[in-house]
């Protein structure tokens, strides 16, 4: 029964791991970024979902897609001011200018919203429900539903439409995508805001599991790099196989090894992946 | 006996040379108080709560006529560094503030982890140094002469609630420890081990996390299906903020929870909401608690001047804060005399009354108290237990999530 319990915990969490690997799994294969301001993205959807409960007594869910929508814009201007003006550089370049972006988000936000730990409560927010001996929360079934949602969308929307195909296409051969007419640097902003409202819809479904602070983004960054290693880069199933192997090997690690575990085992799982299968476990040879 | 002698000696060797002099020659009147705390990373949250108490008490102090040596009154002025939650940069500042700024004493950082290292400086530079923000037995149990804390033992800080859950009806039978792998809470957790024996409760789960955990589910998980009377939980206010909010989502129902943060800060009830109630906690200090000395005459006087001056509710880390900054004042007063070694012997035979109770050091430099175990009822605080007296009868068995209103 524990065992059950804990393949639900895992696979619950799991979900919303994968999501905020997505959109980091998604800057990274487009345009070779690794987003070390992804989890002040997050950081910054987390707020949101904060004030518009907290000012405007909105629903958190009801929250996301404006939460979405907030972020892809900033990701899009970030994108297009910012780091456009080191798109292609050496991965060292673009490494320190998300993480400067990084410090200044994570600076502001404390500047404005304090140190404090913020929680988003609503009334619902411990309600559960059993079946057979397991105890289910409902929140957490809910952000899973969403995240697969969120998910299916996303994929649907990169393999279906003409957007889809020209991010598809500047990611797979940048001069032949130029070639074609397809207007990169819009869309390497596109993605970057994509990649952020991502980021911005996990940190509203984390918001209502965990307390928000300025700093919660960095564990979240190094989280999201681990779920994005584990899939395969690029591919996005794979972020959403990699969040579920991550949400199990926490949970089972926690309980079999003891709750100091599941940091090593989830970066132990990274190098035994990079070495077994060096692209990840969905991931293509290059 | 020998090991402390040692270890001075040996430190007395390092500071030969690089002590620094003319350390009284401070702006004319002015005793200049140094420290190093967390206002960015980990810790600004609690780092605020010692800024905001040294700050309010050392106006109080100045308004009130400063700090009389030798029946010249001096102003006390504060320096103060960011070490962003971080124990070199610590280390760096308070050396910093010793050799460059050459303030005339030191007060505390904030948590075990980074006291430990800093301590280490006062000891070198044999500048006293006092704090309210560390209270693991590693601080103390190293021969040092030079550092003195507020905060009641770590050892001691589940002994109350073990106590009480002993006394209560039904009697706690069965208990789960849950600590951070922390300097801090492993005290606390050894300590709780010793009380359990004692009392002979008996342990069924017994596991270390890391403070960064945010995600309980698991660790409750286990916790439910051992069924433990009582849970023991050892860490820093997010995680039992996140340890209570998993709790009542995973439908887990302990007897008692005690947790050795959280339940007596203000914000901690306000962002929790109702999931808080009847959340046991400990407090060495409480704004209603009948207390007082000077330049403060209760502890509920302080508590209104603060929450007049800062905007928020003072709890026993701001206590705590304050009362580092009245021992200093009141051991140069009776040192009569800015030399460190006179001062550190002067705080060494301290027996005063302060807002934040008596404030007596035992020869290790730490703090002769007890904690008081609380529990919030209807969003507030209310003292149950202390010293082997039951203050006021608690809500207990605390009710199944699903029964509460």
């Amino acid at each position: 029964m524990l065992t059950l319990q804990l393949l639900i915990n895992g696979i619950l969490l799991g979900g919303l791991y994968g999501i905020m690997a997505l959109g980091m799994s998604l800057i990274w294969g487009v345009m070779n970024i690794v987003n070390i301001a992804h989890g002040a993205l997050i950081m910054l959807g987390a707020y949101l979902t904060f004030w518009t409960f907290t000012l405007w007594g909105w629903d958190p869910f009801a929250a996301l897609p404006l939460t979405i929508l907030i972020l892809f814009v900033y990701g899009y201007l970030l994108q297009r001011l910012v780091l456009n003006l080191v798109v292609r550089a050496q991965l060292f370049l673009t490494l320190l200018i998300t993480f400067g972006v990084e410090v200044v988000m994570v600076n502001l936000a404390r500047m404005f919203w304090s140190a404090d730990l913020r929680q988003v409560t609503p009334a619902y927010a411990g309600a559960n429900f059993s079946v057979g001996g397991l105890t289910i929360p409902y929140v957490r079934l809910w952000v899973f539903v969403t995240t697969v949602i969120l998910s299916v969308s996303f994929l649907l929307l990169l393999e279906r439409t003409r957007l889809g195909r020209a991010i598809r296409a500047t990611s797979e051969e940048l001069r032949a995508a130029r070639l074609t007419g397809i207007p990169v640097t819009h869309i390497y902003a596109v993605t970057f805001g994509l990649g952020a409202a991502l980021a911005g819809a996990a940190g509203g479904l984390w918001g209502m599991l965990f307390p928000i602070t300025p700093i919660m983004g960095g564990a979240l960054t190094l989280k999201s790099f681990v779920v994005a290693v584990l899939g395969g880069l690029g591919t996005m199933m794979g972020a959403i196989v990699g969040g579920l192997v991550l949400g199990l090997a926490e949970s089972f690690s926690a309980t079999y090894l003891g709750p100091t575990y599941p940091n090593a085992i989830s970066f132990g799982l990274v190098v035994l992946i990079l070495i077994l299968r060096p692209a990840g476990i969905l991931g293509r040879r290059s | 006996m020998r090991r402390r002698a040692f270890v001075t000696g040996s430190l007395a060797g390092l500071a030969v040379g690089s002590l620094p002099v003319g350390r009284a020659a401070q702006a004319a009147d002015q005793i200049v108080l140094g420290s190093a705390i967390s206002q960015t990373g980990k810790y600004a949250r609690e780092g605020k709560f010692y800024v905001d108490a040294y700050a309010l008490t050392v106006e109080a102090i100045n308004k009130a006529g400063g700090v009389k040596v030798g029946g010249r009154p001096y102003q006390l002025a504060l320096k103060l560094y960011d070490d962003q939650s971080d124990p070199n940069l610590s280390v760096r500042l308070f050396t910093r503030l010793v050799t460059s700024d050459r303030v005339n004493f030191l007060l505390g950082p904030y948590s075990s982890g980074i006291t430990i290292p800093a301590s280490a400086v006062s000891e070198k530079y044999e500048i006293p140094m006092i704090q309210g923000g560390g209270a693991s037995g590693k601080i103390f149990d190293r021969g040092y002469k030079y550092i003195f804390g507020t905060l009641p033992k770590a050892e001691f800080y589940f002994q109350s609630a073990i106590e009480a859950a002993v006394k209560l009806t039904p009697p706690v039978r069965t208990a789960a420890l849950l600590y951070s792998n922390e300097a801090f809470d492993r005290s606390v957790a050894d300590g709780a081990r010793q009380w359990l024996k004692e009392w002979k409760v008996d342990k069924v789960y017994d596991e270390e996390y890391q403070p960064a955990t945010q995600d309980f589910t698991s660790i409750l998980a286990v916790i439910k299906s051992k069924g433990p009377d009582l849970v023991l939980v050892a860490g820093h206010v997010e995680n039992a903020l996140n340890f209570i909010r998993q709790s009542q989502a995973a439908d887990v129902n302990p007897k008692m929870v005690v947790f050795t943060v959280g339940p007596p800060t203000a914000d901690f009830r306000k962002t929790l909401g109702k999931a808080a109630e009847l959340a046991y906690g400990i407090t060495p200090w409480l704004p209603d608690m009948e207390v007082g000395g000077e330049v403060f005459a209760s502890a509920s006087q302080f508590a209104k001047q603060f929450q007049e001056r800062f905007g928020y509710e003072a709890d026993y880390h701001v206590a705590a804060g304050a009362a580092c900054v009245l021992a200093l004042k009141v051991a140069v007063e009776h040192a009569s005399s800015l030399e460190p070694k006179k001062v550190r012997d002067a705080l060494a035979a301290l027996d005063v009354e302060t807002l934040y109770g008596r404030v007596k050091f035992e020869p290790t430099g730490q703090i002769a108290m007890g904690q008081v175990l609380i529990q919030i009822q209807d969003g507030k605080v209310v003292p149950v237990y202390v010293s082997g007296k039951m203050l006021r009868k608690p809500v207990y068995p605390t009710p199944k999530w699903a029964e509460r209103k």
